[in-house]
C-alpha cells in the first residue's frame, strides 16, 4: 500500500496499479473484481489483435483483453506468470491480461495532473491523467472505452 | 404498498384475465357462434370489467364497456341479431375496450376520435334510444356492494350488509342534485395510522362538505363491546354522498394528507336519477328489489306478484350458497337464475371466475427459476467435467464410479428436462395478440382478413416466446400487406373476398416451427430478381432457383413495397426478421406459389439454454456445430474434391456438388485449408433449405452443451453463434452454421481482419 495523499485536499480514492511492460499503469479499485492467474483462452474469428478471446469464469463466458495492446502498446505473449484482472465496465465483465499487479494507492485526487499534449490520440482516449509515486511515473486510465471501440470498428 | 392500490392492481390483472375470455368469446361469435354461453361469457366478462371500473371512478371505461355492455345484452336477449356486422364491429370496439383499460392502469389517454368513432357505430347498432348515455341504475348496486366486499376482506364481513341497508335512503337524498353537479361517493375508512399522525375524520368531512352538500353515513359495526375497545384503534368507516360541481381532483384533494393512512374510493355515481327513470323499460331492478326487501320490508315494491317471489326465491337460494360476506350471496345466486329477465339486473359478482383453474398452480419469480436454470447449467458442466476425469483416469467402464456416473448423468438430464419444463408457456400468450393486430393492418390496408390460429397450447421456453411477438407481428402485417390482394383484385381472379392468413404453431423434431401462411398473390419473382438487381444484391445473369430468388426477400436493404407504407415498410425488412430469428438460433424460410399465396416458416429450439451439438476440431480448435443443421458426415476423398474457377472448392457427395467450406479458414483461425482428402466433411442444410459440406480436421462425439451468451460481455461474432464450455472447463464457440455457409461463401477471404486473436 502506497499513499499519495494531500492532506486537507478533497477526493480521495484508491487505486490498483498494474505493470505493462516497463510501465505502470492503475485503475480504480472499484472496478476491479478479482485478479487470477493466466488461463489458455479459446481464441475468437475475426476479432482484433487486442482480443485474446474467451475464458471460462465459472460458468460465465468473459472476453480477455490483452491491455497492452488495446493502449498500443507491444501484444502480449501470455504466460502463467500474466495475469488477468476481472473488472466491470458499464455492466461487463472482462478479463484485462497484464503483466502484474504492483500496488494499492491511496491518491487524493488533486495530484493527478492532466495527460500532457505530447501523448497520441490512442493513448489520450484512455489515459485519465499521470502522477508521481517514489519517482515512478503512474497513468491513471478509464476502462470505459476498451471495448467500446471494438463495438464500434465492428459495425 | 397502498391496499387500494394493490386491489386496483388486482382488479387489472383480472381485467386481463377477463379482456382475453371476451376477446375468445368475440373471435368465436365472429366464426359464426352464437351460443348463448359464448354471448353470456362475453357480457358476463365485459360487465365485470365495468364493474370494476366503476368501483375506482373509471369514467371513460365505465362509459364505453357500458355501450359494449348493452349491446352483448340485446344480443343475448335477442332482441339483436348477431350478423357479421355486428361481430365485426364488436372486436373492433373490443379493441378499445382493452385501450381503456390500458390507459386506466397506465395513466394514458384512448384518442378521442377513435373511441367514440366506434361508440357511435355500437350505439347505431342498439338504436338511438336503447341506451342512455350515462351508466343505468343498476349499475350503482354493481359496482358499489362489491367495493364493500373487497373491503371485507381486510376487515369484518359485517358491513356489507349494513352499508347496503343504508345506500336507499342515501340515493334517495340526492335529487336536489343541479344539473351541472355530479353526485360522488365516497367510502373513507381510516386506520389507526391517520389518528396517528394528529388528522381527524371530523376536520376531514367538514372540508368535504365545503365542496356541496354531503350525505354522511357512519359505518360502527366494527366498534367492539367497551371491554375490548383499544383507545387507538380506528373503528369507524364513513359512506359520503357528495353533490357537488368539482372534479375528481378536488375531491381528493381533501384527503391529501391522509390519503396513504386510510382506506378511500371515490366513485362517479352520475344522474342516477335520470338513469333510474329512463330505467322503467328495464323488467326489473333485482338489486334495488333486494336492497327494499333487506332495507325496509314494509315499502312493499311497485312490481308484480309474479316477480317478487322469483326475488325471493332467489333470496332462498342466496342465502343457501355460502359466501363470505352476506352482501355478496345474492349476487353470486344471480348469474345462475341467467334465463329470468329479472337477472338483466343483476351483475355477476365481483370475483366470478368463468373457468376457475383445474390444477394447483404457484406463481413464481422468473429470476428464481433462471437461478436455478443456471444452477443446473452448471450442474451438467460439472458431471462432464466429472465424466471426462473419470475416463482419463482409466478407471474401466463397469466400474462402480463409472457406473454411478452414468446413472448421475441421466438424473441430471432428467433434472435439467424438468426445469426447462418450469419455464415452457404455451406460445397462446402470443398468439391472442394477432387478431387485434390482424384487424387493425385489414382496416388500414382496406383488406379483408379471416386469421386462422392453430396450435396456441404448443409450449416452448418462456425466452423464446417473449422474442417470438415481433417476428410474427411482421410476418403477418407483411402477409397482408404483400401478400394478400384487395377484395376487387381477389374478385378478378375468382378468390372469395375475405383473405385467408393461417398462423400455426407446431412442435417439429425437437424444435417449435411457427408457420405464416397466406392465400394471396405469393411471390412476383420476376419483379423480386429485378429489385434485386437494381440494388445491386444479386448480378444480372446469376443463375438462381425459384427458391433461391424467394429468399432474396431476406437479404438486408430489399424492399418491394413500391411506396414505403405504413404497415410493413417501415424501413425494417425481413432482414431484420431473420436476423431476430437467427438470434433465437431458429431459421425462417419462404414457399410461394404464384397467384396462390406464400408461407413463412419459422424453426426455432425450444429452449435458449441448452443445445444438442457435434463436438469437431478445426485448427486445433473445438467447436460445436448445432445438430439440427447437421444432415450427414463423411469423409471426403480428394477425387470427390473438385474447383469451380480453380478457387473455390465444392465436393461431390451422392450425385450433386455442394460448397465445401474450411472451417478453420473461414473463421480466420489458419490461412491453408486442410490437404485434400483428410478431415471429416459435414453435411449441414442451412435456413432456405442451401446445403454446405463443412470441412473439420474431427468430429470428437456428439454432447448436449449449455448455451452461453457471448454478447453478455462482449459482442456477436459472425460465424459464431453462442460460446458454451466443454467437460475440460474450457468456452468452445457454437457455430453459427447459417452464417458460415451464406455469408461466408458469399464474401471469401475479403475480411480485412483475418487473422486470429491469440
Amino acid at each position: 500500500m502506497t499513499d499519495a495523499i494531500n492532506p486537507g485536499a478533497g477526493g480521495q480514492r484508491e487505486l490498483i496499479a498494474f505493470r505493462i511492460g516497463d510501465q505502470e499503469f492503475c485503475v480504480d479499485i472499484m472496478q476491479v473484481r478479482e485478479i487470477r492467474g493466466w488461463t489458455p483462452a479459446t481464441p475468437l474469428p475475426r476479432t482484433p489483435s487486442y482480443m485474446k478471446g474467451v475464458i471460462n469464469l465459472r460458468g460465465a463466458v468473459l472476453p480477455i483483453v490483452d491491455l497492452g495492446a488495446r493502449l498500443g502498446l507491444a501484444v502480449c505473449e501470455p504466460t502463467e506468470r500474466h495475469v488477468i484482472m476481472v473488472v466491470t465496465v458499464g455492466g461487463r465483465t472482462m478479463g484485462l491480461l497484464v503483466d502484474a499487479v504492483s500496488d494499492i494507492i491511496n491518491l487524493t485526487d488533486n495530484l493527478v495532473q492532466p495527460t500532457p499534449d505530447v501523448a497520441c490520440e490512442q493513448v489520450k482516449s484512455f489515459v485519465k491523467g499521470l502522477f508521481a509515486i517514489d519517482e515512478r511515473m503512474v497513468s491513471l486510465i478509464t476502462l470505459d472505452r476498451v471495448l467500446m471501440d471494438v463495438e464500434a470498428e465492428a459495425a | 404498498m397502498d391496499p387500494f392500490e394493490s386491489i386496483k392492481q388486482t382488479f387489472f390483472q383480472e381485467c386481463d384475465e377477463l379482456l382475453t375470455d371476451a376477446e375468445q368469446g368475440l373471435l368465436a361469435m365472429e366464426a359464426g357462434d352464437a351460443d348463448s354461453e359464448t354471448i353470456n361469457a362475453v357480457f358476463r366478462a365485459v360487465h365485470s370489467v365495468k364493474g370494476g371500473a366503476g368501483a375506482f371512478g373509471l369514467e371513460q371505461l365505465i362509459r364505453f364497456a357500458h355501450v359494449f355492455e348493452t349491446i352483448m345484452d340485446e344480443l343475448r336477449s335477442e332482441k339483436m341479431a348477431l350478423t357479421d356486422e355486428v361481430a365485426k364491429t364488436l372486436l373492433r370496439a373490443f379493441d378499445v375496450l382493452a385501450d381503456h383499460v390500458a390507459a386506466a392502469r397506465d395513466g394514458g389517454e384512448v384518442e378521442e376520435s377513435r373511441s367514440a368513432g366506434i361508440l357511435g357505430e355500437m350505439k347505431a347498432l342498439i338504436g338511438a334510444d336503447g341506451v342512455e348515455e350515462e351508466a343505468d341504475p343498476d349499475e350503482d348496486f354493481g359496482f358499489v356492494p362489491m367495493l364493500v366486499s373487497i373491503d371485507g376482506d381486510d376487515a369484518a364481513p359485517e358491513p356489507a350488509s349494513i352499508d347496503f341497508g343504508g345506500e336507499t335512503p342515501a340515493f334517495e337524498a340526492a335529487p336536489d342534485a343541479t344539473d351541472s353537479a355530479e353526485i360522488w361517493r365516497i367510502e373513507f375508512a381510516p386506520k389507526s395510522e391517520m389518528y396517528v399522525k394528529a388528522n381527524e375524520a371530523g376536520l376531514v368531512l367538514r372540508e368535504l362538505a365545503r365542496l356541496g352538500p354531503t350525505e354522511v353515513t357512519i359505518d360502527g359495526s366494527d366498534v367492539p363491546p367497551l371491554d375490548q375497545l383499544s383507545a387507538e384503534q380506528a373503528y369507524a368507516r364513513w359512506t359520503i354522498i357528495l353533490t357537488t360541481e368539482a372534479d375528481e381532483a378536488a375531491i381528493r384533494e381533501v384527503f391529501e394528507f391522509v390519503e396513504d393512512d386510510c382506506v378511500l374510493s371515490i366513485t362517479c355515481e352520475n344522474s342516477d336519477d335520470a338513469a333510474a327513470a329512463a330505467s322503467a323499460e328495464a323488467s326489473l331492478d333485482l338489486a334495488a328489489l333486494l336492497a327494499r326487501v333487506q332495507g325496509a320490508p314494509a315499502a312493499a315494491p311497485p312490481a308484480p306478484v309474479q316477480d317478487l317471489v322469483d326475488v325471493s326465491a332467489m333470496i332462498a337460494r342466496a342465502q343457501e350458497v355460502p359466501a363470505p360476506a352476506s352482501a355478496a350471496a345474492p349476487r353470486a345466486a344471480a348469474p345462475a337464475a341467467a334465463p329470468t329477465p329479472i337477472t338483466r339486473a343483476a351483475p355477476p359478482p365481483a370475483n366470478a371466475n368463468p373457468a376457475p383453474a383445474p390444477q394447483a398452480t404457484i406463481r413464481v419469480d422468473l429470476d428464481r427459476v433462471d437461478r436455478l436454470i443456471n444452477a443446473v447449467g452448471e450442474l451438467v458442466i460439472q458431471q462432464a467435467m466429472l465424466s471426462q476425469r473419470v475416463t482419463e483416469s482409466g478407471l474401466a467402464r463397469s466400474s462402480n464410479v463409472a457406473l454411478g456416473l452414468e446413472d448421475l448423468e441421466l438424473l441430471t438430464r432428467e433434472i435439467q428436462d424438468s426445469v426447462m419444463a418450469i419455464r415452457a408457456q404455451p406460445v397462446k400468450s402470443v398468439f391472442q395478440r394477432m387478431p387485434r393486430l390482424v384487424r387493425e393492418v385489414a382496416d388500414m390496408t382496406g383488406k379483408r382478413v379471416r386469421l386462422v390460429m392453430e396450435g396456441e397450447g404448443t409450449e416452448v421456453d418462456k425466452t423464446v416466446i417473449e422474442r417470438l411477438t415481433d417476428p410474427i407481428t411482421h410476418m403477418l402485417r407483411n402477409a397482408i400487406d404483400h401478400g394478400l390482394e384487395t377484395p376487387e383484385q381477389r374478385a378478378e381472379v375468382d378468390k372469395p373476398a375475405e383473405g385467408l392468413v393461417r398462423l400455426r404453431a407446431l412442435h417439429r423434431g425437437g424444435r417449435i416451427v411457427i408457420e405464416v401462411q397466406d392465400d394471396g398473390r405469393g411471390i412476383n419473382r420476376p419483379r423480386v430478381r429485378g429489385i434485386a438487381v437494381d440494388k445491386g444484391l444479386i448480378s444480372e445473369d446469376q443463375v438462381l432457383s425459384d427458391e433461391e430468388v424467394d429468399n432474396l426477400i431476406f437479404l438486408p436493404g430489399f424492399s418491394t413495397a413500391e411506396t414505403i407504407s405504413d404497415i410493413s415498410g417501415r424501413g425494417v425488412g425481413m432482414d431484420v426478421v431473420r436476423r431476430s430469428i437467427q438470434g433465437l438460433g431458429g431459421r425462417i424460410s419462404i414457399s410461394s406459389e404464384p397467384g396462390k399465396g406464400s408461407k413463412f416458416t419459422l424453426s426455432l429450439p425450444l429452449t435458449l439454454a441448452v443445445l444438442d451439438g457435434m463436438v469437431v476440431t478445426a485448427a486445433d480448435q473445438t467447436l460445436v456445430a448445432p445438430l439440427s443443421a447437421i444432415v450427414e458426415s463423411l469423409t471426403p476423398k480428394a477425387e470427390d474434391i473438385h474447383y469451380v474457377g480453380g478457387k473455390d472448392a465444392v465436393i461431390r457427395i451422392r450425385d450433386t456438388f455442394v460448397p465445401l467450406i474450411d472451417v478453420g479458414v473461414a473463421l480466420g483461425f489458419r490461412d491453408t485449408p486442410i490437404a485434400n482428402g483428410s478431415g471429416v466433411a459435414v453435411l449441414v442444410e442451412s435456413e432456405g433449405g442451401g446445403k454446405a459440406a463443412l470441412l473439420v480436421e474431427a468430429i470428437q462425439g456428439q454432447r448436449q452443451v449449455v448455451i452461453k451468451s457471448l454478447e453478455a460481455n462482449y459482442q456477436q461474432i459472425e460465424g459464431v453463434a453462442a460460446a458454451t464450455i466443454l467437460g475440460d472447463g474450457r468456452v468452445a464457440l457454437i457455430l453459427d452454421v447459417d452464417a458460415l455457409v451464406t455469408t461466408i461463401r458469399r464474401k471469401p477471404a475479403a475480411r480485412p481482419e483475418k487473422r486470429m486473436a491469440g
